[in-house]
Protein backbone atom coordinates (compact mmCIF):
# COMPACT_ATOMS: atom_id res chain seq x y z
CA UNK A 1 0.00 0.00 0.00
CA UNK A 2 1.70 3.01 -1.05
CA UNK A 3 1.91 6.15 1.20
CA UNK A 4 -0.55 8.28 -0.36
CA UNK A 5 -2.92 5.51 0.06
CA UNK A 6 -2.41 4.45 3.88
CA UNK A 7 -2.55 8.47 4.63
CA UNK A 8 -6.03 8.44 3.08
CA UNK A 9 -7.75 5.39 4.66
CA UNK A 10 -5.82 6.89 8.10
CA UNK A 11 -7.76 9.91 7.15
CA UNK A 12 -10.90 7.95 6.70
CA UNK A 13 -10.85 6.20 10.11
CA UNK A 14 -9.98 9.49 11.83
CA UNK A 15 -12.95 10.96 10.22
CA UNK A 16 -14.84 7.74 11.48
CA UNK A 17 -13.92 7.70 15.00
CA UNK A 18 -14.55 11.32 15.19
CA UNK A 19 -18.16 11.34 14.22
CA UNK A 20 -19.44 8.31 16.94
CA UNK A 21 -18.12 10.70 20.00
CA UNK A 22 -19.64 14.01 17.80
CA UNK A 23 -23.14 11.96 18.01
CA UNK A 24 -22.58 10.66 21.63
CA UNK A 25 -22.65 13.51 22.85
CA UNK A 26 -25.81 14.64 21.73
CA UNK A 27 -27.37 11.96 23.18
CA UNK A 28 -30.08 14.42 24.72
CA UNK A 29 -30.51 14.72 21.18
CA UNK A 30 -30.87 11.95 19.66
CA UNK A 31 -34.72 11.40 19.90
CA UNK A 32 -35.08 14.36 17.64
CA UNK A 33 -32.33 13.77 15.69
CA UNK A 34 -33.22 10.10 14.93
CA UNK A 35 -36.21 11.07 12.64
CA UNK A 36 -34.13 11.69 10.02
CA UNK A 37 -37.60 12.41 8.00
CA UNK A 38 -40.26 13.67 9.50
CA UNK A 39 -43.21 11.48 10.08
CA UNK A 40 -45.96 11.77 7.37
CA UNK A 41 -48.45 13.09 10.10
CA UNK A 42 -45.74 15.91 11.26
CA UNK A 43 -45.79 16.62 7.60
CA UNK A 44 -48.69 16.87 6.69
CA UNK A 45 -50.30 18.50 9.50
CA UNK A 46 -48.05 21.58 8.65
CA UNK A 47 -50.44 23.25 6.29
CA UNK A 48 -49.20 26.47 6.98
CA UNK A 49 -49.14 28.62 3.87
CA UNK A 50 -45.72 30.38 5.30
CA UNK A 51 -44.38 27.09 5.63
CA UNK A 52 -45.41 26.18 2.37
CA UNK A 53 -43.90 29.34 0.68
CA UNK A 54 -40.61 28.46 2.53
CA UNK A 55 -41.27 24.31 0.95
CA UNK A 56 -41.53 26.06 -2.35
CA UNK A 57 -38.52 28.35 -1.58
CA UNK A 58 -36.17 25.45 -0.53
CA UNK A 59 -37.41 22.63 -3.24
CA UNK A 60 -36.39 25.52 -6.24
CA UNK A 61 -33.09 26.31 -4.30
CA UNK A 62 -32.37 22.81 -4.01
CA UNK A 63 -34.36 20.09 -6.33
CA UNK A 64 -35.50 22.61 -9.35
CA UNK A 65 -31.66 23.37 -9.82
CA UNK A 66 -31.57 20.30 -11.56
CA UNK A 67 -35.27 18.79 -12.46
CA UNK A 68 -38.86 20.01 -12.51
CA UNK A 69 -41.31 19.93 -10.07
CA UNK A 70 -42.71 16.13 -9.59
CA UNK A 71 -45.70 15.07 -10.23
CA UNK A 72 -48.08 14.10 -7.23
CA UNK A 73 -46.59 11.02 -5.12
CA UNK A 74 -47.63 9.00 -2.32
CA UNK A 75 -45.95 10.72 1.12
CA UNK A 76 -44.06 7.26 1.58
CA UNK A 77 -42.63 7.73 -2.13
CA UNK A 78 -41.40 11.13 -1.40
CA UNK A 79 -40.18 10.19 1.84
CA UNK A 80 -37.64 7.59 -0.26
CA UNK A 81 -37.02 10.23 -2.57
CA UNK A 82 -35.67 12.80 -0.79
CA UNK A 83 -33.77 10.12 1.08
CA UNK A 84 -32.05 9.63 -1.86
CA UNK A 85 -31.87 12.68 -2.69
CA UNK A 86 -30.13 13.56 0.64
CA UNK A 87 -27.21 11.55 -0.55
CA UNK A 88 -26.83 12.08 -4.08
CA UNK A 89 -27.43 15.72 -4.45
CA UNK A 90 -26.52 16.66 -0.61
CA UNK A 91 -29.65 18.24 0.62
CA UNK A 92 -29.25 19.65 4.06
CA UNK A 93 -31.13 17.57 6.94
CA UNK A 94 -33.23 20.79 7.36
CA UNK A 95 -33.95 21.53 3.89
CA UNK A 96 -35.26 18.01 3.90
CA UNK A 97 -37.74 18.20 6.38
CA UNK A 98 -39.15 21.48 4.61
CA UNK A 99 -39.16 19.98 1.34
CA UNK A 100 -41.01 16.65 2.54
CA UNK A 101 -43.41 18.77 4.37
CA UNK A 102 -44.06 20.78 1.22
CA UNK A 103 -44.32 18.06 -1.04
CA UNK A 104 -46.55 16.00 1.26
CA UNK A 105 -48.95 18.59 1.55
CA UNK B 1 5.68 -6.14 -10.40
CA UNK B 2 2.71 -3.94 -11.54
CA UNK B 3 -0.01 -6.90 -11.49
CA UNK B 4 1.85 -8.15 -8.03
CA UNK B 5 1.31 -4.86 -6.79
CA UNK B 6 -2.59 -4.44 -7.36
CA UNK B 7 -3.22 -8.16 -6.81
CA UNK B 8 -1.73 -8.34 -4.09
CA UNK B 9 -3.93 -10.42 -1.41
CA UNK B 10 -2.45 -8.23 2.02
CA UNK B 11 -3.68 -4.65 0.45
CA UNK B 12 -6.55 -5.79 -0.33
CA UNK B 13 -7.32 -7.22 2.57
CA UNK B 14 -5.76 -4.15 4.58
CA UNK B 15 -8.13 -1.91 2.88
CA UNK B 16 -11.26 -4.16 3.26
CA UNK B 17 -10.59 -4.20 7.17
CA UNK B 18 -9.58 -0.84 7.83
CA UNK B 19 -13.30 0.37 5.68
CA UNK B 20 -14.69 -2.25 8.14
CA UNK B 21 -13.34 -1.02 10.89
CA UNK B 22 -14.21 2.46 10.23
CA UNK B 23 -17.67 1.85 9.40
CA UNK B 24 -18.71 -0.29 12.42
CA UNK B 25 -17.33 2.62 14.58
CA UNK B 26 -19.67 4.68 13.23
CA UNK B 27 -22.73 1.58 13.65
CA UNK B 28 -21.80 1.21 17.41
CA UNK B 29 -23.84 4.33 18.41
CA UNK B 30 -27.22 3.78 16.20
CA UNK B 31 -29.17 1.52 16.84
CA UNK B 32 -32.34 1.28 14.48
CA UNK B 33 -35.22 3.19 15.39
CA UNK B 34 -38.42 2.40 13.92
CA UNK B 35 -40.16 5.12 13.14
CA UNK B 36 -44.05 4.29 13.96
CA UNK B 37 -47.01 2.73 12.05
CA UNK B 38 -45.55 1.36 8.34
CA UNK B 39 -48.01 3.98 6.81
CA UNK B 40 -45.23 6.49 8.29
CA UNK B 41 -42.40 4.82 6.77
CA UNK B 42 -40.50 5.51 3.25
CA UNK B 43 -41.41 2.66 0.96
CA UNK B 44 -38.96 0.36 -1.24
CA UNK B 45 -39.25 1.67 -5.08
CA UNK B 46 -37.68 1.07 -8.01
CA UNK B 47 -37.01 4.24 -10.38
CA UNK B 48 -35.28 5.31 -13.35
CA UNK B 49 -35.77 6.17 -16.84
CA UNK B 50 -35.92 4.98 -19.96
CA UNK B 51 -35.08 7.02 -23.83
CA UNK B 52 -35.03 6.04 -27.05
CA UNK B 53 -32.42 7.89 -29.43
CA UNK B 54 -31.56 8.59 -32.75
CA UNK B 55 -28.06 10.18 -33.16
CA UNK B 56 -26.50 11.41 -36.49
CA UNK B 57 -22.55 12.14 -35.88
CA UNK B 58 -21.47 13.21 -39.43
CA UNK B 59 -23.72 11.92 -41.34
CA UNK B 60 -23.26 8.23 -39.97
CA UNK B 61 -26.71 7.41 -38.07
CA UNK B 62 -26.83 5.23 -34.73
CA UNK B 63 -29.98 4.28 -32.67
CA UNK B 64 -29.58 4.62 -28.75
CA UNK B 65 -31.99 2.61 -26.84
CA UNK B 66 -31.90 2.66 -23.15
CA UNK B 67 -32.67 2.04 -19.99
CA UNK B 68 -31.26 2.76 -16.38
CA UNK B 69 -33.17 1.25 -13.36
CA UNK B 70 -32.50 2.49 -9.94
CA UNK B 71 -33.46 0.27 -6.54
CA UNK B 72 -33.78 2.40 -3.50
CA UNK B 73 -34.02 0.37 -0.33
CA UNK B 74 -34.44 3.06 3.26
CA UNK B 75 -34.07 0.78 6.14
CA UNK B 76 -34.95 2.22 9.62
CA UNK B 77 -34.33 5.84 9.85
CA UNK B 78 -31.01 6.03 8.45
CA UNK B 79 -30.26 3.72 6.09
CA UNK B 80 -30.57 3.36 2.45
CA UNK B 81 -29.66 0.86 -0.40
CA UNK B 82 -29.53 2.11 -3.69
CA UNK B 83 -28.31 0.46 -7.03
CA UNK B 84 -28.56 1.47 -10.47
CA UNK B 85 -27.79 -0.51 -13.52
CA UNK B 86 -28.04 0.38 -17.28
CA UNK B 87 -28.32 -1.15 -20.71
CA UNK B 88 -27.59 0.48 -23.38
CA UNK B 89 -27.93 0.16 -27.28
CA UNK B 90 -25.93 1.46 -29.85
CA UNK B 91 -27.28 -0.22 -33.44
CA UNK B 92 -25.38 1.59 -36.80
CA UNK B 93 -26.23 0.21 -39.87
CA UNK B 94 -23.49 -2.86 -41.26
CA UNK B 95 -21.49 -1.46 -44.20
CA UNK B 96 -23.56 1.61 -44.53
CA UNK B 97 -26.32 0.30 -45.98
CA UNK B 98 -27.81 -3.00 -44.06
CA UNK B 99 -29.73 -3.49 -41.78
CA UNK B 100 -29.17 -2.24 -37.79
CA UNK B 101 -26.91 -3.90 -35.49
CA UNK B 102 -24.32 -3.46 -32.23
CA UNK B 103 -23.94 -4.04 -29.01
CA UNK B 104 -25.53 -3.55 -25.66
CA UNK B 105 -23.95 -2.34 -22.71
CA UNK B 106 -24.27 -2.98 -19.59
CA UNK B 107 -23.10 -1.27 -16.47
CA UNK B 108 -23.50 -1.06 -12.76
CA UNK B 109 -23.48 2.30 -12.34
CA UNK B 110 -23.58 2.23 -8.45
CA UNK B 111 -24.79 -0.08 -5.57
CA UNK B 112 -24.36 1.30 -2.01
CA UNK B 113 -24.72 0.92 1.35
CA UNK B 114 -25.86 4.85 2.52
CA UNK B 115 -26.14 5.28 6.22
CA UNK B 116 -26.81 9.06 7.25
CA UNK B 117 -24.53 9.11 10.66
CA UNK B 118 -25.56 12.44 11.33
CA UNK B 119 -26.77 16.10 9.90
CA UNK B 120 -23.21 16.36 8.77
CA UNK B 121 -21.95 12.93 7.96
CA UNK B 122 -23.26 10.63 5.44
CA UNK B 123 -20.89 7.37 5.41
CA UNK B 124 -21.19 5.32 1.78
CA UNK B 125 -20.18 1.84 1.17
CA UNK B 126 -19.86 -0.44 -2.04
CA UNK B 127 -19.79 0.85 -5.39
CA UNK B 128 -20.58 4.64 -5.73
CA UNK B 129 -20.48 7.25 -8.59
CA UNK B 130 -16.82 9.68 -8.27
CA UNK B 131 -18.26 13.06 -6.90
CA UNK B 132 -15.65 14.63 -9.30
CA UNK B 133 -17.38 17.93 -10.78
CA UNK B 134 -21.52 17.79 -10.56
CA UNK B 135 -22.38 16.51 -13.85
CA UNK B 136 -21.72 12.75 -13.02
CA UNK B 137 -23.99 12.86 -9.65
CA UNK B 138 -26.98 15.31 -10.13
CA UNK B 139 -27.25 15.44 -13.68
CA UNK B 140 -26.60 13.04 -16.05
CA UNK B 141 -29.95 10.60 -15.98
CA UNK B 142 -31.37 11.22 -19.28
CA UNK B 143 -34.48 12.38 -17.94
CA UNK B 144 -33.10 15.28 -16.11
CA UNK B 145 -30.40 16.62 -18.74
CA UNK B 146 -30.97 18.83 -20.80
CA UNK B 147 -28.62 18.06 -23.87
CA UNK B 148 -28.63 14.62 -24.57
CA UNK B 149 -24.83 14.34 -25.12
CA UNK B 150 -22.48 14.18 -22.53
CA UNK B 151 -20.25 16.75 -21.70
CA UNK B 152 -16.79 16.09 -23.66
CA UNK B 153 -14.68 16.12 -20.72
CA UNK B 154 -16.93 14.18 -19.08
CA UNK B 155 -14.97 10.95 -18.77
CA UNK B 156 -12.23 13.08 -16.95
CA UNK B 157 -12.16 11.59 -13.37
CA UNK B 158 -15.73 10.22 -13.21
CA UNK B 159 -15.11 6.23 -13.52
CA UNK B 160 -17.19 4.21 -11.10
CA UNK B 161 -15.28 4.10 -7.93
CA UNK B 162 -15.47 0.70 -5.14
CA UNK B 163 -14.77 1.81 -1.51
CA UNK B 164 -15.48 3.87 1.00
CA UNK B 165 -17.01 7.42 0.70
CA UNK B 166 -17.79 10.30 3.47
CA UNK B 167 -20.02 12.82 2.83
CA UNK B 168 -22.76 15.29 3.72
CA UNK B 169 -24.28 19.04 3.39
CA UNK B 170 -25.27 21.59 6.17
CA UNK B 171 -25.66 25.09 6.72
CA UNK B 172 -22.43 26.83 7.78
CA UNK B 173 -24.34 29.93 8.13
CA UNK B 174 -27.55 31.61 7.41
CA UNK B 175 -26.15 32.71 3.44
CA UNK B 176 -24.06 29.64 3.13
CA UNK B 177 -24.09 26.15 2.95
CA UNK B 178 -20.94 23.59 2.74
CA UNK B 179 -21.14 20.60 0.67
CA UNK B 180 -18.27 17.69 0.50
CA UNK B 181 -17.32 14.38 -0.15
CA UNK B 182 -14.30 12.20 0.26
CA UNK B 183 -13.80 9.01 -1.00
CA UNK B 184 -10.83 6.15 -1.37
CA UNK B 185 -12.06 3.26 -4.23
CA UNK B 186 -9.83 0.00 -4.38
CA UNK B 187 -8.74 -1.62 -7.65
CA UNK B 188 -11.51 -4.11 -8.59
CA UNK B 189 -10.59 -5.71 -12.21
CA UNK B 190 -14.10 -7.89 -11.92
CA UNK B 191 -16.35 -7.76 -14.87
CA UNK B 192 -18.78 -5.00 -14.67
CA UNK B 193 -17.48 -3.58 -11.61
CA UNK B 194 -14.08 -2.25 -12.46
CA UNK B 195 -12.61 -0.03 -10.61
CA UNK B 196 -8.95 2.29 -10.08
CA UNK B 197 -7.28 2.52 -6.96
CA UNK B 198 -7.92 6.23 -6.43
CA UNK B 199 -8.67 8.55 -3.41
CA UNK B 200 -10.07 11.98 -4.03
CA UNK B 201 -13.07 14.55 -2.92
CA UNK B 202 -15.23 17.32 -3.26
CA UNK B 203 -16.37 20.37 -2.22
CA UNK B 204 -18.88 22.92 -3.37
CA UNK B 205 -20.69 26.22 -1.23
CA UNK B 206 -23.93 26.59 -2.20
CA UNK B 207 -25.44 30.00 -1.00
CA UNK B 208 -29.31 30.26 -1.47
CA UNK B 209 -30.11 33.73 -1.33
CA UNK B 210 -28.33 34.48 -5.19
CA UNK B 211 -28.84 30.70 -6.04
CA UNK B 212 -25.03 30.11 -6.70
CA UNK B 213 -23.07 27.20 -6.23
CA UNK B 214 -19.21 26.52 -6.58
CA UNK B 215 -16.74 24.03 -5.75
CA UNK B 216 -13.99 22.64 -5.97
CA UNK B 217 -13.01 18.38 -7.03
CA UNK B 218 -9.75 16.39 -6.62
CA UNK B 219 -8.73 13.16 -8.09
CA UNK B 220 -5.52 11.10 -7.57
CA UNK B 221 -5.18 7.78 -9.10
CA UNK B 222 -3.19 5.53 -7.38
CA UNK B 223 -1.95 2.76 -9.89
CA UNK B 224 -0.26 2.54 -13.57
CA UNK B 225 0.45 6.78 -14.22
CA UNK B 226 -0.63 7.90 -11.15
CA UNK B 227 -2.41 10.87 -12.74
CA UNK B 228 -3.77 13.99 -10.90
CA UNK B 229 -7.00 15.56 -11.89
CA UNK B 230 -8.26 18.74 -10.35
CA UNK B 231 -11.70 20.10 -11.40
CA UNK B 232 -14.02 23.46 -10.76
CA UNK B 233 -17.72 23.51 -11.01
CA UNK B 234 -20.07 26.65 -11.20
CA UNK B 235 -24.02 27.25 -10.88
CA UNK B 236 -26.37 29.95 -11.06
CA UNK B 237 -30.02 30.20 -10.99
CA UNK B 238 -30.79 33.59 -11.66
CA UNK B 239 -33.79 35.03 -8.48
CA UNK B 240 -37.16 35.32 -10.33
CA UNK B 241 -36.25 33.54 -13.89
CA UNK B 242 -36.44 30.05 -15.21
CA UNK B 243 -32.57 29.76 -15.93
CA UNK B 244 -29.85 27.63 -15.26
CA UNK B 245 -26.84 28.76 -16.42
CA UNK B 246 -23.92 25.58 -15.53
CA UNK B 247 -20.05 24.99 -15.67
CA UNK B 248 -17.56 22.71 -15.36
CA UNK B 249 -14.22 22.79 -15.95
CA UNK B 250 -12.08 19.55 -15.64
CA UNK B 251 -7.86 18.88 -16.27
CA UNK B 252 -6.11 15.61 -15.89
CA UNK B 253 -2.50 15.11 -16.10
CA UNK B 254 -2.60 12.14 -18.20
CA UNK B 255 -5.58 12.70 -20.23
CA UNK B 256 -6.36 16.79 -21.08
CA UNK B 257 -8.25 19.22 -20.39
CA UNK B 258 -11.66 21.46 -20.85
CA UNK B 259 -14.54 23.07 -19.94
CA UNK B 260 -18.24 23.60 -20.69
CA UNK B 261 -20.94 25.70 -20.34
CA UNK B 262 -24.56 25.09 -20.70
CA UNK B 263 -27.60 27.66 -20.12
CA UNK B 264 -31.34 25.94 -20.19
CA UNK B 265 -34.26 28.11 -19.76
CA UNK B 266 -38.15 27.22 -19.66
CA UNK B 267 -40.57 29.24 -21.97
CA UNK B 268 -43.25 29.48 -19.26
CA UNK B 269 -42.53 33.05 -18.44
CA UNK B 270 -43.12 34.13 -22.35
CA UNK B 271 -46.57 35.41 -22.08
CA UNK B 272 -47.71 34.34 -26.00
CA UNK B 273 -48.83 30.40 -26.59
CA UNK B 274 -48.77 29.87 -23.04
CA UNK B 275 -50.20 26.38 -23.43
CA UNK B 276 -47.62 25.24 -25.35
CA UNK B 277 -44.52 27.70 -23.79
CA UNK B 278 -45.33 25.95 -20.51
CA UNK B 279 -44.17 22.56 -21.51
CA UNK B 280 -40.97 24.16 -23.82
CA UNK B 281 -37.61 24.42 -22.56
CA UNK B 282 -34.37 25.42 -24.86
CA UNK B 283 -31.04 24.61 -23.99
CA UNK B 284 -27.48 26.09 -25.50
CA UNK B 285 -23.88 24.67 -24.67
CA UNK B 286 -20.23 25.46 -25.60
CA UNK B 287 -17.45 23.73 -24.74
CA UNK B 288 -14.09 22.89 -25.27
CA UNK B 289 -11.37 20.08 -24.90
CA UNK B 290 -7.48 20.75 -25.17
CA UNK B 291 -5.47 17.43 -25.39
CA UNK B 292 -3.72 14.82 -27.93
CA UNK B 293 -4.32 11.20 -27.19
CA UNK B 294 -3.34 8.56 -29.28
CA UNK B 295 -6.22 6.19 -31.11
CA UNK B 296 -5.65 3.73 -28.50
CA UNK B 297 -5.95 6.10 -25.15
CA UNK B 298 -8.84 8.05 -27.00
CA UNK B 299 -10.90 5.01 -26.87
CA UNK B 300 -9.87 4.14 -23.56
CA UNK B 301 -10.62 6.93 -22.22
CA UNK B 302 -13.88 8.01 -24.29
CA UNK B 303 -11.57 11.26 -25.04
CA UNK B 304 -11.30 12.90 -28.49
CA UNK B 305 -8.20 12.63 -29.80
CA UNK B 306 -7.39 16.31 -30.52
CA UNK B 307 -8.15 19.76 -29.45
CA UNK B 308 -12.22 19.80 -30.22
CA UNK B 309 -14.90 22.64 -30.15
CA UNK B 310 -18.64 21.99 -29.98
CA UNK B 311 -21.25 24.21 -29.86
CA UNK B 312 -25.01 22.77 -28.99
CA UNK B 313 -29.10 23.89 -29.35
CA UNK B 314 -31.86 22.08 -28.35
CA UNK B 315 -35.07 21.65 -27.76
CA UNK B 316 -37.30 19.83 -24.88
CA UNK B 317 -40.77 19.32 -24.63
CA UNK B 318 -41.82 18.06 -21.63
CA UNK B 319 -45.20 16.17 -22.57
CA UNK B 320 -45.62 15.61 -18.55
CA UNK B 321 -42.68 16.09 -15.64
CA UNK B 322 -41.15 12.58 -16.58
CA UNK B 323 -41.76 12.78 -20.32
CA UNK B 324 -40.19 14.85 -22.56
CA UNK B 325 -39.01 14.72 -26.73
CA UNK B 326 -36.02 16.20 -26.86
CA UNK B 327 -33.83 17.26 -30.12
CA UNK B 328 -30.37 19.10 -30.84
CA UNK B 329 -28.10 20.33 -33.30
CA UNK B 330 -24.70 21.09 -32.59
CA UNK B 331 -21.40 21.44 -33.76
CA UNK B 332 -18.12 20.17 -33.92
CA UNK B 333 -15.03 21.87 -34.56
CA UNK B 334 -11.59 19.98 -34.73
CA UNK B 335 -8.36 19.65 -36.52
CA UNK B 336 -9.24 15.88 -37.14
CA UNK B 337 -12.26 17.62 -39.48
CA UNK B 338 -15.74 19.46 -38.81
CA UNK B 339 -18.93 17.71 -38.43
CA UNK B 340 -22.61 18.24 -37.51
CA UNK B 341 -24.48 16.49 -34.60
CA UNK B 342 -27.96 15.91 -34.78
CA UNK B 343 -30.30 13.96 -32.25
CA UNK B 344 -33.85 13.26 -31.76
CA UNK B 345 -35.43 11.05 -29.12
CA UNK B 346 -38.15 10.50 -26.24
CA UNK B 347 -36.84 10.00 -22.33
CA UNK B 348 -38.94 8.82 -19.69
CA UNK B 349 -38.84 8.84 -16.10
CA UNK B 350 -40.83 5.95 -13.95
CA UNK B 351 -41.39 5.49 -10.53
CA UNK B 352 -42.85 2.56 -8.93
CA UNK B 353 -43.61 2.00 -5.73
CA UNK B 354 -42.79 -1.97 -4.26
CA UNK B 355 -44.74 -2.00 -1.20
CA UNK B 356 -48.03 -0.33 -0.03
CA UNK B 357 -47.99 3.40 -0.51
CA UNK B 358 -51.23 3.83 1.34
Amino acid sequence: MTITARVFVRALLMASALVSPVSARAAENRAAESKVVPSIREATSADDPALRAEGEKRFQANCGRCHQFPHKFSPRVILTVERHMRVRALVSEDDMRVIIRYLTQ
Amino acid sequence: MYLRIVFSREHFRAVVCRSLSAFMLILVPFPLHGQGSDSDRPVPILTGSAGYFTNVDGGSTSLAPIISPVFLLPLGDRWLVEARGTFEGEFTRKQGNGAYGGNVGKEVDYAQLDFIANRYVTVTAGRFLTPFGVYNERLYPIWIRSLQREPLIFPIATETSNGLMLRGGFEISPRAKLNYAAYFSTLSSLDKLESDRAAGGRIGFFFPRPKVEIGGSFRQLLQEERSRSVGFHFAWQPTGTMLNLRSEYAWSSGQGSGYWVEADYRLAQIPVWQSAMRHLEIAGRVQQFFGHLDADEAEEYSLPKTDTQHADLGVNYYFVDGLKATASYGREFSSSGNANLWSVGIAYRFVVPLGRVQ
